[in-house]
């Protein structure tokens, strides 16, 4: 079930309804079920794999939670790793090692050809991969106790709100909240419904109406050249953002709606000063994740020192695996590849920069410091972009040729304006820019929210027929569900 | 307590106010969705119509043909119709208003029988009129059918907001321009006239074209077989029409589907459910002649004139039809 679909208009407000009615000691079977059937209207077959997750990751936190010795723990931790990144390997990135291989073969003239599968990739899966795997570290460094009840487990595993894509939760942060009784919370509920209704206007009018032009530019780069192919890009990008953001808002709303409180995914990341300021305001939970289990796992001393070349080989390689994640494909390799060598030449350039600030007395200019920060910063992730979607590197390649052919530039802006869901697509994205801007100011919400009613109402009103009038209702798939 | 009965009483108030908000705005878009004017003009021509009636042009808007030339006939096409909705037009025409045409005029490119035509059922604000979207679910037991349904009658401006800004640029429209249900041929531009015909076929051909996505599969044609079994049982005779297209649509509609194959393959399904149909194909009629176009898959005014014209003539030649 899409969040975007007339299904989940009557599931969500059946299950908040039954929710508040039955006694607390059930409400965690009613969202389970909920979540399963949820779930399941994507594939029946699914369902096992989500279960398998479940079931290993509980029954092997179970057992560290038995031990006490660290080290005694260390087996069952890696069997919920095999077991758990082999199914993510197997469904998700077995084309692309079998295309590796193959293709490396072919290189060396070997006649080996491993036969391709064609495996249709469980939906989710990895999110709840991730989230399964984080519990059950957690469990094994003993942040965290196991959770003793199955069924609350395997709600935090299958939650609908974020089984499909997020936001990655932490054992430690929701599974908590399971065990409380949440009593209806008016303000907490009110705010659910702006989330939804805002992620709801980004995904489905920004996001899908943007969708419209890139995917006409994207589907066909042979046609168009120059400023339309770099213009293509730099919306991609705003319709990913609106898209994710969006999905990320609707989940999050719905949470709230039942009283749960998930980690927000993003924090205005075209804001961002720096490629490692973006990453901490993008996909939040994921990064976040990579960060505590992944970057801070690898050996980072060279002869009992820390070394600071091993933390940049470190951090390329976090960032690699944060490319690699979103697809098997190498495109998506050299995505985050060249997210991590951005950063690490902008470690390694610090000093420089500084002294370059200095001399030409940007530093005594912070809002022009920061302004040109945040430009180079949005054209270095817009030029990511060329490696984000496509499915192979030639296909990136290309496309940055077809970028670098500025010849007909000016007829290029001309013929883009004739398209009206280009020019309405670009205002809206100014707009949500904005209002984003505006809401992250703290008094905004709070000035709004003290308004009269039937002000707040007009502005929900309005918001709403926005988007019935300017949205587009195909029933469009959200960006990151291929991830 | 107090705070939980006073929250959903303001979610009550919200409520009403957007279902009432709601209400309006789909009154309004119904009564002034120019597209839905244009319809319901013909609608009252038809029911005026008396005539014989020769001629029926039926199909989306690629079917010019001016039955004010060609004598005897009505248009009674829609913008952007699909087989689905002519065929329960047709449908309700036959058993409900007791006229019955000797001769329908369909067009029958590559882009209507395009995988998306068959996955979208446009303007049900409209449609809900004819079609039996109940009837449709069954057939295709898809619940799909309902929701057009609901939207038809409930919520026909959403997601509409180009017919809307359409409508509002003409507000003012003439309706007593049409004649015998015929809308006639837009012609406040002229592509030979547009710097940017390249691109404007580009998009013309990806926007209809694409869904066959290099596979050169005819969509789903159920509702095209039923039209012709429709036709089949009143004795009513098929003239099927490939109307002129740019050089630059056919250009990229080339290169996104193998055109020769789609055509054989309608001709060959359309031989085996009928014996009683013409080929009129006047596709490369205006090669190199971009000002016989509007725009990149529509004629104007004056190539809707030649084209009609040839048509009465070789009926008139052929005497395929007694007049």
């Amino acid at each position: 079930m899409l969040f975007n679909s007339i299904g989940y208009i009557f599931f969500l407000p059946i299950t908040i309804l039954l929710f508040y009615l039955i006694p607390f000691r059930w409400r965690w079977a009613l969202l389970l079920a909920a979540s399963y059937f949820f779930y399941l209207l994507w594939r029946v077959e699914f369902v096992l794999v989500l279960m398998t997750a479940t079931l290993v990751s509980y029954f092997t936190a179970l057992k560290m939670g038995e031990i006490r010795k660290k080290k005694q723990r260390l087996k069952y931790l890696l069997l919920t790793l095999v077991i758990n990144l082999g199914m993510l390997i197997f469904f998700k990135y077995l084309i692309f090692f079998t295309g590796t291989v193959n293709h490396l073969a072919g290189i060396m003239g070997s006649g080996i050809r491993l036969p391709y599968y064609n495996i249709l990739v469980p939906v989710g899966i990895s999110f709840y991969t991730f989230q399964t795997i984080g519990y059950a570290i957690d469990v094994y460094r003993g942040m965290i106790k196991p959770e003793r009840s199955f069924g609350h487990y395997a709600l935090f595993v299958s939650f609908f709100p974020l089984v499909l894509a997020g936001p990655i939760e932490r054992g430690r942060r929701l599974l908590p909240q399971f065990h409380i009784d949440h009593s209806f919370d008016p303000q907490l509920f009110s705010s659910g419904l702006r989330l939804i209704l805002w992620g709801m206007f980004k995904k489905i009018v920004i996001a899908d109406r943007l969708s419209v032009f890139v995917n006409a530019i994207m589907s066909e780069p042979d046609y168009f050249h120059g400023i339309q192919i770099g213009i293509a890009i730099i919306m991609k990008m705003m319709m990913v953002y609106a898209d994710f953001s969006g999905y990320t808002d609707i989940a999050i709303g719905s949470a709230r709606l039942l009283g749960f409180k998930l980690s927000p995914n993003f924090n205005r990341p075209f804001s961002a000063r720096s490629i490692s300021e973006f990453w901490s305001r993008w996909h939040i939970t994921l990064t976040s994740w990579l960060r505590d289990y992944v970057y801070f796992s690898l050996p980072n001393k060279f002869r009992g020192k820390i070394s600071n070349r091993l933390l940049q080989l470190n951090l390329v390689i976090t960032f690699v695996l944060v490319g690699f994640w979103h697809g098997p494909y190498w495109s998506y390799i050299a995505f985050g590849f060249l997210n991590g060598l951005f950063m690490v030449f902008a470690n390694v350039s610090r000093p420089l920069m500084t002294n370059f600030n200095r001399i030409t007395r940007l530093e005594s200019s912070p809002r022009l410091l920061e302004t040109l920060n945040i430009s180079v910063t949005f054209l270095l992730v817009c030029f990511t972009g060329f490696f984000f979607g496509p499915h192979s590197l030639n296909a990136s390649f290309m496309m940055i040729g077809k970028f670098a052919d500025l010849s007909h530039s000016g007829s290029g802006i001309l013929e883009l304006l004739k398209f009206n869901d280009f020019i309405l697509g670009i205002l809206l994205v100014i707009f949500m820019l904005w209002f984003e801007y505006l809401v992250s100011v703290k008094s905004f919400a709070g000035k709004f929210l003290s308004k009269p009613i039937i002000i707040r109402y007009a502005a929900y009103l309005l918001m709403l027929f926005f988007i019935l009038l300017f949205g587009v209702f195909s029933n469009q798939k959200f960006f990151y569900f291929q991830f | 307590m107090n705070r939980n009965k006073l929250f959903f009483k303001k979610l009550l108030v919200f409520l009403l106010l957007a279902s009432a908000m709601n209400f309006s705005f789909n009154a309004v878009y119904d009564h002034w969705m120019y597209y839905f004017r244009l319809a319901r003009t013909q609608d009252k021509q038809f029911d005026a119509y008396h005539d014989t009636l020769r001629y029926l042009m039926l199909g989306n808007s690629h079917n010019r043909v001016n039955p004010e030339i060609l004598g005897n006939g009505f248009g009674y096409i829609m913008p952007k119709e699909v087989y689905t909705q002519t065929y329960y037009k047709l449908k309700y025409i036959l058993e409900k208003t007791g006229k019955k045409p000797e001769n329908i005029f369909l067009s029958i490119d590559p882009v209507n029988f395009s995988p998306k035509a068959e996955s979208e059922l446009p303007f049900d604000g409209y449609w809900k009129k004819y079609l039996d979207y109940f009837d449709l679910a069954r057939e295709y037991h898809d619940p799909r059918y309902l929701l057009y349904w609901f939207s038809g009658n409930f919520f026909s401006y959403v997601g509409n907001y180009k017919y809307a800004y359409m409508s509002l640029i003409f507000f003012n429209a003439d309706l007593s321009k049409i004649k015998n249900g015929y809308i006639p041929a837009r012609d406040y531009e002229n592509f030979a006239r547009l710097p940017n015909r390249e691109t404007l076929g580009y998009e013309v051909a990806m926007a209809y074209l694409s869904s066959y996505s290099k596979t050169s599969q005819l969509g789903d044609t159920k509702y095209y077989l039923k039209l012709l079994a429709l036709c089949r049982q009143y004795q009513i005779r098929l003239f099927l029409l490939r109307m002129p297209l740019t050089d630059e649509y056919l250009k990229y509609a080339g290169k996104m589907i193998d055109i020769g194959k789609l055509d054989c393959e309608i001709i060959e399904l359309t031989r085996k459910h009928c014996n009683n149909f013409e080929v009129f194909d006047f596709r490369n009629e205006f090669r190199g002649k971009p000002e016989y176009f509007f725009n990149a898959d529509h004629i104007n005014p004056e190539g809707v004139a030649i084209v009609t014209k040839k048509i009465k003539s070789i009926l008139d030649e052929k005497g395929k039809v007694k007049h």
